[in-house]
């Protein structure tokens, strides 16, 4: 009886929230339903997802990257806009490790995010972490893994299956055509990290140094131990900087420095008075002028080879 | 003919007091159990059309009616709270599409709903004014809450704790209004809808400060190390999220563990809902997993019985009323029976006189069934929204 006069009691508040429209249809929801000729629109956070996905994709994927040019990816912040036309994506492809924290705080339906290196979290490498606490919240960590993971060629292949297994499972019929790009982009992947292997092979000793702190899978991958300073391209790094790199040397000297683009002339040049290379490594996180990511990369490796040339290291 | 309607209508007039009572019992015995029919049968029509157009839906272990009655209807206490990670598990079966729900928190009398952008296509919501949700700190408001909060785009709403005795220190938030959805004569009509992380900063998982690692945020810290910083229970949170202070918010904890109140599952194809909730149904699952439409079908069973006993009771009601209404009509005649003799002796027939009896008895009962009729038509007109009142304001 006490059930039954519950089950009334609630059914009393719920007409009172009932009202008085046709009946309700249930709606599809979630990313269009499976179809063999549609094409599948993609939204990524950074180019080599973007590249990726239209290589494996194909004429089956209509990718688009609207980070603006010239702006760093990582630090984008999308306009709400943006973010609308995020959610109008079929598949939205993450890079994950942290990388792009607007992501974090825009409004896009898991069922459309593909988050490229779930599961690969084991091979994460960590990037420094900050406790704080303050009040009844006590202590708290904002624990923070490096999220430059596309460096390391072989995550990047990991990154690039999850691509091509999110694509599949909307266009199943391509699902051959699709699993073929895969693998010409696997071994491309691979032939890439056989060459920066090489490239980076005897860096070890040199002592490197890299300009910003977003080689870190680069150095895991290839066993540089190298050092992460923050210094801006554009921007002379100041006394202190420069104060706290003698100092730096002075306990472990460095060969090398690894520039996310062109530095100033005046601090190559210091740097080279100094004994430090500079030698510019794009990232790749933007789309570059020309070509594609692998055609970056074939300049980083010459760069690469051309600094091996001048000191007799690698094996290029 | 028209001279006995003519008398029995002047006798009727005559006696309005009595033929008006006569009229609206006769009226009330009729309508009663046409309007309860009526009532429920289009209430329940749209409780179970709702239900239906919720394929699955997926909870902590307990009540299934609290968590059907929560998810659909934003009514009742929040069902216990289950791991956001059921999302994640739930696209990784690729049987269906998981769209998350967060309830337990409002703005006034008005549910604050943590969703993600799926959930309006699903329940086919469209904007009316603004925008829909593209970043945390913002709310889209259902049309009766956009109403009721007197809220537009461009203005604010400030949310408020579960409970007054809500001593766990969740404060108030103020959300951007970005949007007012289209009425649907729903329960979405009276919602406040959020972004799922919005809803946990609502909750205090999340929460935004000064940038501690700032030197201008020194009068604050305590201490300070590589690794650490200690700072004063002074650091300011900040009370708004907005685009400029929304790097400045954190989450603390793992994500997967973040809780969530229900997930609508909606599968692909039938088979997949099938699998899906077969996959859920061991009674050691930490999830619990519900066809809201037979959750409904119940809550309606119970319902449906009680309708029975009450139908009963109007029947014996009005049976016994029709016995009144009998009893009047003879002792009105055993009382008019001096101005029966009077029409005899002016020369009408016996059944002249039978004949204006019975026609002052057909008129009330026209008039009655006229007046049942009426009733009932505007019962289906506006029955939901006089039940509604009835109840919000306490009549019933």
């Amino acid at each position: 009886m006490k059930g039954t006069v519950r089950r009334l009691a609630s059914l009393g508040s719920l007409l009172a929230l009932v009202g008085c429209e046709p009946a309700e249809q249930g709606a599809m929801v979630g990313p269009a339903p499976p179809s063999g000729d549609a094409t599948v629109e993609i939204y990524a956070i950074n180019y080599p997802l973007a590249w990726m996905a239209e290589r494996i994709g194909g004429d089956a994927a209509r990718v688009t990257l609207p980070v603006p040019e010239g702006v760093d990816p990582a630090h984008w912040q999308p306009s709400a806009e943006t973010v609308l036309a995020y959610q109008r994506a079929d598949i939205v492809l993450l890079n994950g490790a942290g990388y792009a924290a607007w992501t974090e705080f825009a409004s896009l339906s898991p069922s459309r995010l593909v988050d490229t290196t779930r599961g690969l979290e084991d091979r994460f490498v960590s990037a420094g972490a900050m406790t704080h606490s303050h009040g009844p919240a006590g202590e708290h960590d904002h624990a923070d893994v490096a999220s430059h993971t596309w460096l390391d060629p072989e995550l990047a292949a990991g990154q690039a299956r999850a691509i091509e297994g999110a694509m599949v499972t909307r266009v199943p019929d391509r699902a051959d055509a699709l699993r073929q790009r895969l693998q010409s982009l696997v071994a491309e992947l691979a032939a890439l990290d056989q060459r920066l292997a090489l490239a980076f092979q005897g860096w070890r000793g040199e002592g490197v140094l890299y300009s910003h702190p977003v080689y870190q899978y680069l150095d895991a991958r290839y066993g540089l131990a190298g050092r992460s300073l923050t210094w801006e391209p554009g921007q002379d790094p100041g006394k202190g900087e420069w104060d706290a790199l003698a100092a730096r040397l002075a306990e472990a000297p460095a060969a090398v420095m690894l520039w996310e683009d062109e530095p100033l002339p005046a601090t190559a040049g210091r740097l080279r008075a100094m004994g430090i290379e500079p030698v510019v490594f794009h990232t790749g996180a933007g789309p570059p002028a020309t070509g594609d990511y692998l055609a970056l990369m074939e300049e980083n490796l010459g760069r690469l080879a051309r600094f091996n040339e001048t000191v007799g290291a690698g094996d290029n | 003919m028209r001279d006995v309607v003519y008398l029995a209508w002047r006798y009727l007039v005559f006696n309005r007091w009595k033929t008006g009572i006569l009229i609206a019992a006769i009226t009330v015995i009729v309508f009663l159990p046409l309007a309860l029919e009526l009532v429920l049968e289009r209430s329940s029509e749209r409780l179970r059309a709702r239900a239906a157009a919720t394929p699955l839906l997926f909870g902590a272990p307990g009540s299934a009616l609290e968590l059907a009655l929560s998810s659909l209807y934003f009514s009742g206490e929040s069902p216990a709270p289950l791991d956001y990670a059921i999302v994640a598990e739930l696209g990784d079966t690729r049987l269906a599409a998981a769209i998350p729900l967060h309830l337990g928190y409002r703005v006034g009398s008005h549910p604050v709903i943590g969703t993600s952008p799926d959930y309006f296509p699903f329940r086919d919501l469209s904007i009316a004014q603004g925008r829909m949700l593209a970043l945390s700190g913002e709310a889209v408001l259902g049309a009766a809450a956009a109403d009721s909060l007197d809220a537009a785009p461009g203005g604010g709403v400030v949310t408020a704790p579960e409970s007054v005795f809500d001593v766990t220190g969740t404060y108030p938030v103020r959300l951007r209004v970005v949007g007012v959805l289209e009425p649907t004569g729903t329960p979405d009509d009276e919602g406040v809808f959020v972004d799922i992380r919005t809803a946990w900063i609502v909750g205090g998982i999340g929460h935004g400060h000064e940038d501690l690692q700032d030197p201008t945020a020194s009068g604050s810290v305590l201490k300070r190390d590589d690794s650490n910083i200690v700072a004063n229970a002074a650091v300011v949170e900040y009370r708004d999220i907005t685009p400029e202070n929304l790097a400045d918010f954190h989450f603390h904890g793992a994500e997967d563990e973040f809780p969530l109140s229900a997930v609508i599952a909606v599968p692909v194809d039938a088979k997949s809902g099938v699998l899906l909730e077969g996959r859920y149904q061991s009674p050691d699952s930490p999830v619990r997993v519900v066809r809201p439409t037979e959750v409904m079908d119940d809550l309606l069973a119970t319902v449906f019985t009680v309708r029975q006993y009450v139908l009963v009771a109007v029947a014996l009601v009005g049976a016994a009323t029709l016995a009144t209404i009998a009893l009047v009509f003879l002792l009105s005649i055993r009382l008019r029976r001096a101005e029966i003799q009077t029409m005899i002796r002016i020369g009408a027939a016996p059944g002249r006189v039978a004949a204006i009896l019975g026609t002052e008895i057909l008129l009330v009962l026209i008039a009655s069934l006229l007046m049942a009729g009426l009733l009932t038509g505007i019962a289906t007109a506006f029955g939901d929204e006089i039940f509604r009142w009835l109840l919000q304001s306490g009549v019933l």
